[in-house]
């Protein structure tokens, strides 16, 4: 202790080279010699190892500071180190990376750190794959597979199976309370729990559901709903444009929300209007658009309807409505309404284009109340004058807000969709035979259950429909009460993997069953059961063959549902998700609006689904020279020719800024606080998403920026670098700062700039190793120059989201093998993907540790 | 086991029609349950939690001087008008939300030990472990005596990706109430979701004998799937038995209440509207109705434990509403950058006013012979005091209500170092007539409170 004291005083005292002249070098000898007897182990590390630890670590990394989670101290021992296989890696790659000691901190010796990565590097070739388990010490060589806790179905799986299984597309789980997440992901077993909320939403969502599916959807009572969307301000215009948005959709005085439609139907859909048009415009048109798509289109005239304003003086459209009715189908739709032609039919005064042909009214002979006196008649005047004079922006109409009413005209009776895969036998209009009765429940719950069913299995489901029918109800009725039954089944419910009886005292792995590999390939692409062909696979145990496999998970890549893979495994992993609920600041940013906000997810979900349709190279995450845009995003990314609503893919020029992921303005808005960007949250989005090496997290008592200052002061980067003098800091920062430097010409909203407040941008940075870049493109080149690191980063997150559990050191054999196999083709998608299906982990389950 | 196709389940499945004739357990309006009918009886007392996340400006909280004719903070003060119906309790601690080794996640380990005093397991997936929150130990008691054995409400969504805090699990942000150790009671947040559970969702077009029918096959399916999961359960190891066990539990617990609701055929009609659906826009609009519910809910006795989470632990909201476009936690480590500690204080004081309100409402709703506020033990509190620097020492915590006469109101106490709040809520317990050794790190009953 004495010793280490006075290490940490001469450390904190001295400058670099006067440290590094004590720094020991010992040892290094016989690190060198290939072979080590434990004798020989432990000497090294006595002589070499743990005095480095002393002299170069342990001035952070003690029991007591605990940095990053982290005390070297407690290892006294050469053992006590060896059996710690995650530490052993965590030093490695620190000190080849040259990431540690941190760069304010004394440099050792580079043959001392050699002494200790060697030594490392021995211990884990030698060490033993994985902590000893009594149980699995007669087979050392075998990967353990690990055990995936059973899981239950969560939200996005639950509607996706009801969807699949019956037809019937209610979101019911919309009402389920919120899973919780584990190690980044909705869909862990372990943490995935049932709590007596859900269950009664279980009960109530199983009722709906089974009845929606054999009678159709239950009769809705129109219901009016206020879309609540925050008001956009709408910048005074006061000459025309001409050149502008024609649909009208990309500017503030259009109105944009998604909204979920229960059923299919028809649904009235009002916008309320704002604003003011100068006296002699023409009508204004309004349109409806539904996914992208204009639908609707009317003329409306502000001059006829009513209103306290004279029509003569201006045209006031405050308080008027338009509605329009249109059938909608069930699900989520993009609705927008907007005023396209917006600068056209104004005064010919406003030098619009296409002025308006209608006369100039007169103007309203001033007509004062008779019991005024002169002096208050000259004042009226007056005030009318000027107000006749007071010239009316040009674009001031707009919609407000919208309001939802419906649904009417709902179809009655079950969808074809719904027949068709709950009647396995017997005619779809409802005369059954007796004898299909257990044919038709055989055939749900085997798809329902995602296994053969027992017999008995099926005898207790058709007694219900009996003991419902003995009770006067009909067979639909009793129908509906066992597919009810069948809904609320734990076999429903959760995924669950079971080891046979006779197989149960025995530690071994074996292989999972061909209906549990099938569940694990279907939930892990579609997040929904196997659908007929990879159930008639299972039935026919044709999964195991290599073949099988790889046709049945290219078919399901390309198949639509593979949009799922897209949502849920994508969603969180760019952690896109959180766009629903950033707010950026509405003063700073004020064009950001729900237009782009919805158009921002978009685009990374289109660039990701054509990575995985295309099966493209999984680099192109990292710098894709293509995107895809619509009008709204390319003015925002000043990228000239889109035009419209729709979504195209768009390559970009050889000198854009923009490509691959950290170009779109959605992951650049999740990584940046609400009112300025954060080189730091960037920083730690790029290492822990693409380069898969997360910063521990911050010690406690942290100094923050001091906001005030920045663009004012200083700039953001002068203060990050006053941050990093502090050797603590500096560990962790030199690797994520100058990441997140690199996208510093993209503001918080991914907007392109060249100045932050006063300061022009510095995008340059400078990574622990030496390596220099400069501005977003530079960044992409250093992380493509690593493949193999993003690969990996990307395996470990898919292969977490296909397990629904954890990774532990038994994986990483298992991920080493498929980014091997990425690399040799081309990285393509489906290989990283086969690559995980294929691999041990994924085929294969154990058995838990008893306790 | 022998099945055949004329066995019939446990409860046996149909009773012949019209029989037992119950309401069905989501119908509309909840009774009031047969012990209040008992004339005379005093009113129940009635347990609830409001939490606020990330600390409190404590300079601007803290009374100065002790005991009674205290003077209100400056955050306090909107709590004015109810002097004489509330305790300011000072210098309580939540030690076990300390790192104790752990390193960094202050937030994460406030939140999970408010209300258990345990200090919870640092993972971010697998094998989360907090305590059983006070709440969920008065409802396991209580059990029976109301339709809900409690109620837990939020007003943030839990929509969050990945590790909450510092590689702690969103489970314990997420959640104050935990009913095990390792089942946490995420609380619901939205307001119309809320409601339907407390009053039911269920079609009141349809005529009483289908709803009867349909009650009756939930029963039996309920019945149903638990034999089910008992034969299931056999074949399997621990980890997957624990998830089946969750499982039978709720199960289980829907059945009570189906029972329960059998048991007392009267209606309530509540007085607050159905909520629209969707979350309101306004936050404090928002946090009013879930206090509404909250009311509505102790009003009908369809349970006498809240736990309200104002905010999650770590919250990142704005307040707009106030002029606040910064994120709250950002804020709080203002590194006492006076700017950065006004604007805390302005949120810690609409959180303030808007529990204001949740006790006007109480105030102004009669109850047996007072009122609402006069039957209630209300804690408000964060976990954290100090949310710059992290402390869990002092905490900010007050004690609405009067507990039906049960609490001398009125005053600034303070307690001596090293006081777990635990103490304070083993003193609630009892209170409620669930006489508890101890919670998480308790060691006795808080003094002081009697109106005795």
């Amino acid at each position: 202790m004495v010793q280490r004291n006075l290490w940490q005083t001469l450390i904190l005292l001295c400058s670099l080279i006067c440290v590094a002249l004590f720094v020991f070098d010992r040892g290094v000898k016989s690190a060198n010699s290939p072979i080590q007897t434990p004798a020989q182990t432990d000497a090294v590390f006595e002589k070499a190892v743990r005095p480095f630890f002393a002299n170069n670590c342990y001035v952070c990394h003690n029991d007591e500071r605990l940095t990053g989670d982290l005390s070297l101290e407690i290892f006294k021992t050469a053992a006590s180190l060896g059996q710690d296989r995650a530490t052993m890696e965590l030093i490695l790659e620190k000190l080849n990376a040259g990431a540690m000691p941190p760069a304010k901190m004394p440099r050792p010796k580079r043959e001392d750190v050699a002494a200790v990565t060697q030594w490392l590097s021995r211990q884990l070739a030698t060490a033993p794959q994985k902590k000893a388990v009594p149980l699995d010490a007669a087979k050392p060589a075998e990967i353990n597979p690990g055990h995936v806790t059973a899981r239950r179905l969560n939200r996005a799986e639950y509607d996706n199976t009801v969807r699949d299984l019956l037809g019937v597309d209610l979101h019911a789980a919309d009402d389920f309370p919120q899973d919780d997440s584990g190690y980044g992901f909705d869909n862990i077993g372990d943490v995935l729990s049932l709590s007596p909320v859900l269950m009664e939403k279980y009960l109530k969502a199983a009722e709906k559901i089974s009845r929606t599916a054999i009678f159709g959807v239950e009769p809705l009572k129109p219901t009016l709903v206020r879309l609540r969307l925050p008001e956009r301000s709408v910048p005074n215009q006061m000459t025309p444009l001409t050149d502008y948005d024609l649909t009208g959709l990309n500017l503030p005085n259009a109105i944009h929300t998604t909204y979920r439609f229960p059923v299919d139907g028809e649904y009235v859909i009002r916008a309320s209007l704002g604003g003011e048009r100068p006296a002699g415009s023409e009508p204004i048109k309004i349109a409806l658009w539904l996914d992208g798509r204009e639908i609707q289109m009317v003329q409306f005239d502000p001059a006829k309807a009513a209103s306290f304003t004279d029509a003569s003086e201006r045209q006031a459209l405050g308080g008027m409505t338009q509605e329009f009715r249109t059938k909608i189908t069930a699900g989520d739709h993009w609705l927008a309404v907007a005023i396209p032609h917006l600068y056209e039919g104004l005064p010919a005064s406003y030098l619009g284009p296409n002025p308006s042909r209608l006369p100039v009214p007169p103007p309203r002979v001033f007509k004062p109340p008779p019991d005024l006196t002169p002096q208050q008649v000259e004042t009226r005047r007056k005030e009318l004058e000027k107000h006749r004079a007071e010239k009316l922006p040009a674009n001031s109409a707009r919609i407000k807000s919208l309001d939802l009413g419906g649904p009417y005209a709902v179809t009655v009776g079950p969808s074809r969709q719904s027949l068709s895969k709950i009647y396995a036998c017997g005619h779809l209009d409802g005369h059954h035979t007796k004898g299909c009765v257990r044919l038709i429940v055989e055939h749900l719950s085997h798809r329902a259950y995602r296994r053969p069913v027992r017999p008995e299995e099926v005898t207790r489901l058709t007694s219900l429909i009996a003991d419902v029918q003995r009770d006067g109800g009909s067979f639909e009725e009793g129908l509906a009460t066992a597919i009810q039954a069948m809904l609320l089944s734990p076999h429903f419910l959760f995924r669950i993997e079971r080891a046979p009886l006779k197989l149960l005292t025995v530690a071994a792995a074996r292989s999972l069953n061909q209906h549990e590999l099938a569940s694990r390939l279907s939930y892990f692409l579609w997040s929904s059961m196997p659908d007929d062909a990879l159930l008639a696979a299972a039935d026919r145990g044709r999964l195991d063959q290599p073949a099988v496999l790889e046709a049945q998970v290219k078919r399901m890549l390309r198949d639509p549902k593979s949009h799922a893979l897209v949502e849920n495994f994508g969603g969180q992993w760019l952690q896109v998700r959180k766009l629903e609920s950033v707010k950026p600041d509405r003063k700073r940013f004020p064009e950001f609006d729900e237009y782009l906000r919805l158009s921002m997810r978009r685009e990374t979900e289109l660039f990701f689904e054509g990575i995985v349709r295309e099966d493209r190279s999984i680099l192109d995450f990292i710098d894709a020279n293509y995107t895809y845009l619509n009008e709204r995003l390319a003015h925002f990314y000043d990228v000239p020719n889109v035009q419209g609503p729709e979504f195209r893919k768009v390559l970009f020029a050889a000198d854009a800024h923009r490509g691959g992921l950290l170009g779109q303005a959605s992951v650049l808005t999740i990584s940046s606080y609400a009112n300025r960007t954060s080189p730091v949250l960037r920083g730690k989005w790029v290492l822990e998403n693409l380069v898969g090496t997360p910063p521990p997290p911050p010690p406690p008592d942290v100094p923050n920026l001091d906001e005030a200052k920045i663009g004012s002061a200083s700039s953001m980067r002068e203060q990050l670098e006053q941050h990093r003098t502090n050797a603590v800091c500096a560990s962790c920062h030199t690797r994520m700062d100058p990441l997140g430097f690199g996208l510093e010409n993209f503001d918080a909203i991914g907007a392109w700039r060249t100045k932050d407040g006063l300061f022009p941008i510095n995008a340059s940075g400078t990574l622990p190793d030496g390596r220099s870049f400069d501005g977003p493109r530079g960044l992409e080149s250093i992380l493509k120059g690593q493949p193999d690191a993003f690969a990996e980063c990307l395996a470990r997150k898919l292969l977490i989201y296909a397990l629904g559990r954890g990774l532990e050191p038994g994986d990483d054999a298992a991920v080493k093998t498929i980014v091997k196999n990425v690399g040799t083709e081309d990285y393509r998608f489906s290989s990283l993907i086969l690559g995980i299906v294929k691999s041990e982990p994924f085929q294969k389950r154990r058995r838990e540790n008893p306790r | 086991m022998i099945i055949t196709g004329k066995r019939l389940p446990r409860r046996t499945f149909l009773r012949g029609l019209g029989t037992v004739v119950a309401l069905p357990m989501l119908d509309a309006m909840v009774p009031a349950f047969a012990r209040r009918a008992n004339l005379d009886l005093k009113a129940p007392i009635r347990m609830a939690f409001a939490y606020v996340p990330n600390g409190i400006v404590m300079k601007d909280w803290t009374p100065k001087t002790i005991g009674k004719h205290y003077e209100f903070t400056r955050i306090l003060k909107p709590l004015e008008a109810f002097r004489e119906d509330m305790l300011v309790l000072s210098n309580l601690d939540s030690h076990t939300g300390n790192a104790l080794g752990d390193g960094p996640g202050d937030h994460a380990r406030a939140g999970a030990s408010f209300l258990t005093g345990v200090h919870c397991r640092k993972t971010a997936g697998a094998d989360i472990q907090g305590g059983v929150s006070v709440d969920q130990i008065a409802a396991a008691k209580l059990t029976g005596a109301t339709r809900f054995s409690s109620l837990e409400l939020g007003c943030e969504d839990s929509r969050t990706v990945g590790d909450c805090d510092s590689g702690y699990s969103c489970a314990y942000t997420n959640s104050l109430s935990w009913r095990t150790p390792q089942t946490p009671m995420p609380p619901e947040v939205n307001p119309r979701a809320a409601f339907e559970r407390l009053f039911g969702t269920e079609d009141l077009s349809l005529d009483p004998q289908t709803r009867a029918r349909r009650a009756k096959y939930r029963k039996s399916i309920l019945d149903m799937v638990s034999e089910d999961t008992r034969s299931l359960v056999k074949t399997l190891g621990p980890g997957d038995r624990r998830k089946m066990d969750e499982y039978l539990f709720s199960v289980r617990e829907i059945e009570r209440r189906i029972a329960n609701a059998e048991k007392d055929p009267r209606q309530i009609t509540p007085t607050v509207n159905k909520p629209a659906p969707g979350i309101p826009f306004e936050f404090p609009e928002y946090v009013k109705l879930m206090c509404d519910l909250q009311v509505l809910a102790f009003q009908s006795d369809v349970t006498r434990v809240v736990t309200l989470v104002m905010g999650r632990e770590g919250s990142n909201r704005i307040y707009p509403e106030i002029g606040i476009n910064d994120p709250h936690h950002p804020l709080t480590h203002h590194r006492n950058n006076s700017e950065w500690i006004e604007k805390v204080t302005r949120i810690n004081s609409l959180h303030i006013e808007l529990f204001a309100y949740l006790l006007g409402r109480l105030k102004s709703t009669a109850d047996g012979d007072g009122t609402l506020l006069d039957h209630s033990m209300l804690v408000y509190g964060s976990g954290l005091a100090d949310g710059n620097k992290h402390t869990h020492e002092a905490l900010p915590v007050l004690l609405a209500g009067r507990g039906g006469g049960s609490l001398k109101t009125g005053s600034h106490l303070t307690y001596s170092a090293g006081t777990p709040i635990t103490n304070l809520y083993l003193s609630l317990l009892d209170r409620m007539g669930v006489h508890q050794e101890s919670i998480g790190d308790s060691t006795g009953q808080l003094k002081e409170l009697d109106g005795l």
